[in-house]
């Protein structure tokens, strides 16, 4: 191990990567917007849903109904229209997404004891959002007749509105949401993207700054010297790994400055245990690189082998524990899944080392499993 | 010089063995043998998947190998920490024009990562930085990232990072292709210098066959074998024969008949050349003359054959050269030639700019029809800019091409129709077969349906492969896909044919045969034909010669006149044996003779006056105690003549 000759490697990739363009772009800029692209285009909350209303009644209970809706932060009022006729090109240009009709003589109906129906139309093309826009319209709905048996009860038993509610809803839920509490997926997602980038971004990289060198023939410049291949592959990758730490800080300035999320962990430890990660997904490209012979075929098994667990079996999208069993036992075997664990604990849970030691260890045999590899598999006389 | 004595003495440095090499099934090296001495430059010559490349990675200890046995300074290299053990006393360049250096880095910062990465020490570092790049004349663009350096300064810069750490063998995977004359001669100049003051040996390919003179032994290999080893002396000695050089009138009609008895008959430009195998000079003239009875000969001479020669009579020996397909007379365009001027291409003060880099610099010339015009120059001297401008891909900046006429700038797809062209890498399709490349480019090029078959017929019988038509293209030899691009740029007949570099990487029988069927194009169908190379011994061939350089025209006409302008100006070419021969240089360069080159062993310079040149040089040779052992004049070549223009071009802008 002579470390002039690491240097040496390091600075000449250092520079290379620093002057030429396309690679300084895929160092830096695409990181920071992958995250702002998915950070803002990934959020699963389901808000401002725009809807428009028939009212045949116009009664003053007609109205108290339909603010319910208006007043509400997860519907748009779009305005009134005359009859359902016009509601149809409205949902077909996707200008609202819902409809409520209010039938005639609701109020009239309604004093006198009889059920009525509000029609509630919902555009079902997004399954995710017409089951959340489904239960808005239920919960509020079952708010109103809740309302409406109070007063009743008040009325016909003289008791104050208080007593009444709690005879005609004698079990109430009392709901505290845990580490998240406003319940802001942003928070959530923004965390979990760093380690989506991560994994992405790092390989990519690695395997085009390795697979370069092959294609343009100076990787004989190697193979023909002295050096070792344990000098090469340390002095080649050390930069990718620097870029790749010097991301990752950028991206937890972006998580809390940006998009808000708290941080409740230990810088230390998440420092610490990011670096493992980055040096694993490195790896990884370093990995893919020793299998392929143009920068081409190096992209392709790079994104397939990067994507797939990032997206599916890293608990961005699902909850592991949601799987069945062979999802779950996929999702261990790649290293996604341990960092989105250290990810979420650090920033939402505040956990440290105590808790997350196990997944630490899980990165930290990745990482020297797939550098061994590449190392026995790296070689100087090769076949081809 | 004590060095140069032990050449030949101590155990060869490199001993390869019975050296098989295999990519999967494919056989790239077949049993080779051969060994190389202290101190020589060794050379290997053959085309492309020779086995060159395959072999000199394996010398360098990079690839690994299947079969034979390897010995480096003495060490068997049989794995890959044996290969260790000796690579820090090796320098290995591989192939492509720069492609190992880094383009985002310095001239400067080149060499010190490859200095870095051999354990130069900081200070042998800077005094042999220091010597290498005055001596490359690359010392004033220490600044300048590699990129942006042309064609020869890429390769000198290669060379001394290849150099830098003062290895005792060097092996360089064909330095100079591309490369234009001048920086090839300075190329080899560096080279010799540098082996002759420190014992160093070389082993360097080349796809160049008139590059032979440079070695003091080599290879000529071919198909993953070496066919013959030895001096270029010993080789030309081991296949007996003579070569017949001569004017005959018609051209055609002699061609012929002396192919029917001489396969290695030719036509160059005006001239006819003759490989008369096993005979001595005169018996081949009075064979040659006996063939052409009735014809009218003249300017008949016999001539020393060239390697070239002897290389395509020993690849005859091995396998007979299928002779197929006999094409004698207009087979293939019906009708005459277009009336008019007879001008086809004519090029007026073209241009061409990438942003602020001129490529092409006001180009005019004019190609007539049934005429092979030669356009000839480095990698980048602007040749393949000048032919997308005149078959109107590339639009120019200023000046026009015209083609029949026709502004290449508005031409419509008719025009575009009468043209055929073959680029760089052509365009065949690999998974299809012969047959099925050509039915899709006639009908590509608009050839009705109730013609195709026969005009299909036509081409396979011009380009000579009726044997092959049911094969897939990727299976074919690079020679045979070279004459199917060809017949797939005709299938349309057009009478406007554009070449860019067609024959680059074919073994010489290829190239041959493709020029043969160029001839009769030009000959016999009056074709106008607009070729480019990089490869001189192929513009003696032409009728027409432009020299490109930098982007510019700087000498055009045709070959002979070339020289003969060359002999006038500067005087003719003396070839000089002289022993020791790097201070016989050096006494010349100081006695005023500037353009004084080395050659292998030789000497070559320019001299007006030859009795009194040679006078000089004895008498300089007397004082300084070195043996003359022979001097003659020589006839120059188009490479002296390349040379010169350049040198003179160079001058002219330095001092404007």
């Amino acid at each position: 191990m002579k470390i002039r000759r690491i240097v040496a490697l390091a600075y000449k990739e250092w520079r290379e990567i620093l002057r030429d363009r396309l690679f300084f772009a895929l160092a830096f800029v695409v990181p920071a917007s992958l995250m702002l692209i998915f950070g803002y285009g990934l959020t699963l909350d389901v808000e401002h849903i725009p809807f428009a209303v028939v009212d045949h009644d116009k009664s003053a209970m007609s109205r108290d109904y339909l603010h319910r809706y208006i007043d509400s932060r997860y519907f748009d009022y779009k305005g009134d229209v005359a009859s359902e006729r016009e509601i149809e090109p409205l949902l077909a240009d996707s200008r609202i997404r819902l409809a409520i009709v209010i039938p005639p003589r609701f109020q009239e109906n309604l004093m006198s004891g009889r059920a009525v129906e509000v029609q509630t139309l919902i555009d079902g093309t997004f399954p995710f959002r017409t089951s959340s826009s489904k239960g808005y319209v239920v919960a509020i709905n079952a708010a109103f007749n809740g309302e409406l048996l109070g007063s009743y009860i008040s009325r016909r038993l003289g008791v104050s509105a208080e007593t009444a509610k709690a005879m005609a809803q004698p079990v109430g839920v009392q709901l505290r949401y845990l580490y998240n509490q406003e319940v802001k997926s942003v928070w959530s997602i923004a965390a979990v993207l760093m380690m989506f980038v991560l994994m992405i971004t790092p390989p990519f990289l690695t395997a085009l700054g390795v697979v370069r060198e092959k294609e343009n023939v100076s990787i004989y410049n190697i193979y023909a010297s002295t050096v070792t291949r344990g000098e090469f592959l340390i002095g080649k990758l050390a930069p990718y790994v620097a870029i790749s730490v010097i991301n990752f800080l950028i991206l937890w300035l972006m998580a809390t400055q940006l998009f808000g999320a708290p941080f409740k962990g230990d810088p230390l430890f998440f420092l610490l245990a990011s670096v493992i990660y980055v040096t694993c997904t490195t790896g990884i490209g370093l990995l893919v690189s020793l299998f392929v012979r143009t920068q081409v075929a190096a992209m392709m098994l790079t994104v397939i082998v990067t994507i797939v667990p990032s997206v599916l079996y890293s608990g961005l999208l699902v909850p592991i524990a949601s799987m069945d069993a062979a999802g779950q036992f996929e999702a261990h075997l790649f290293p996604a899944m341990y960092y989105t664990d250290i990810v979420l604990g650090s920033f939402l849970k505040g956990v440290g080392l105590e808790q997350l030691w196990g997944k630490v260890l899980a990165l930290l045999i990745y990482a020297v499993g797939l550098w061994t590899a590449s190392f026995l598999m790296f070689h100087k006389r090769p076949k081809s | 010089m004590g060095q140069a004595a032990m050449v030949g003495k101590d155990a060869p440095v490199v001993r390869v063995q019975d050296f098989v090499k295999r990519y999967r099934k494919q056989m790239a090296v077949d049993g080779a043998s051969l060994s190389i001495d202290r101190g020589e430059i060794y050379g290997l010559i053959g085309p492309d998947g020779a086995g060159k490349s395959s072999l000199m990675k394996a010398i360098a200890g990079v690839l690994s190998f299947d079969g034979g046995t390897l010995h480096i300074f003495g060490e068997k290299i049989d794995s890959e920490a044996a290969a260790e053990r000796v690579k820090g006393r090796l320098g290995f360049m591989p192939q492509g024009l720069g492609l190992n250096l880094y383009p985002e880095l310095s001239v400067e910062e080149n060499i010190d990562f490859f200095a870095e990465l051999r354990d130069v020490p900081p200070a042998e570092l800077a005094q042999r930085k220091h010597k290498l790049l005055a001596m490359t004349r690359l010392d004033n663009f220490r600044d300048r990232p590699m990129k942006q350096l042309s064609g020869g300064m890429k390769q000198k810069l290669g060379l001394v990072c290849t150099l830098i750490h003062e290895p005792e063998l060097i092996i360089l995977d064909e330095p100079t292709t591309g490369v234009d004359p001048v920086s090839r001669r300075d190329f080899w100049m560096i080279l010799t210098q540098l082996l002759r003051e420190r014992g160093v040996t070389a082993l360097v390919s080349t796809a160049y066959m008139d590059e032979a003179a440079r070695f003091h032994r080599l290879s000529l290999m071919f198909d993953g074998r070496v066919l013959i080893e030895g001096e270029p002396d010993t080789i030309l000695r081991e296949v007996p024969g003579a070569l017949v050089e001569l004017v005959a009138e018609p051209q055609v009609e002699a061609l012929l008949r002396l192919k029917t008895r001489f396969p290695q008959a030719e036509a160059v430009g005006p001239k006819l050349r003759v490989f008369v195998p096993g005979a001595t000079p005169q018996l081949a003239r009075a064979q040659v003359e006996a063939q052409l009875e009735g014809l009218m000969v003249s300017e008949m001479q016999a001539v020393a054959p060239e390697l070239e020669d002897a290389f395509i009579a020993l690849l005859q020996q091995r396998q007979p050269a299928g002779q197929d397909d006999a094409r004698q007379t207009q087979v293939w365009l019906d009708g005459d030639p277009p009336k008019g001027d007879g001008i086809a291409i004519a090029a007026r003060e073209l241009s061409r700019d990438f942003d602020h880099f001129r490529a092409v610099d006001r180009v005019s010339f004019e190609v007539r029809q049934g005429e092979i015009f030669g356009l000839l120059g480095a990698n980048g001297a602007g040749k393949t800019t000048a032919i997308k401008m005149l078959t109107g891909i590339l639009p120019p900046t200023g000046g026009a091409g015209t083609v029949a006429g026709a502004d290449m700038r508005r031409a419509g797809l008719a025009i575009k129709g009468r043209i055929g062209y073959v680029s760089q890498a052509f365009s065949l399709y690999q998974d299809m077969t012969v047959q099925e490349n050509l039915r899709l480019f006639a009908r590509i090029y608009g050839v009705p349906g109730s013609r195709l078959a026969e005009r299909i017929g036509r081409v396979v019988a011009l380009a000579g492969l009726s044997g092959v038509t049911a094969q897939l293209v990727s299976k074919l030899p690079m020679g045979i896909r070279q004459r199917l691009a060809l017949a797939c740029a005709l299938v349309h007949g057009p009478r406007v044919l554009f070449l860019d570099e067609p024959t680059s990487g074919v073994d010489p029988i290829g190239r041959r045969r493709f020029w043969e069927i160029l001839v009769h194009l030009a000959r016999i169908e009056q074709v106008a034909i607009l070729i480019t190379t990089h490869y001189m011994s192929e513009a003696e061939h032409c009728d027409h010669l432009a020299l490109m350089h930098a982007g510019r025209i700087i000498a055009d006409d045709t070959p002979a006149a070339l020289k003969a302008a060359l002999q006038q100006e500067a005087g003719q070419v003396l070839d000089i044996g002289a022993e020791p021969v790097l201070p016989a240089l050096e006494a010349l360069e100081q006695a005023g003779f500037s353009d004084a080159a080395l050659f292998g062993e030789r000497i070559h310079l320019l001299a007006r006056d030859i009795t009194a040149a040679e006078a000089r040089i004895r008498t300089l040779f007397a004082e300084r105690g070195i043996q003359l052992r022979d001097i003659a004049p020589r006839t120059p070549t188009l490479e002296d003549v390349f040379v010169h223009r350049i040198l003179q071009q160079e001058q002219q802008e330095a001092s404007a």
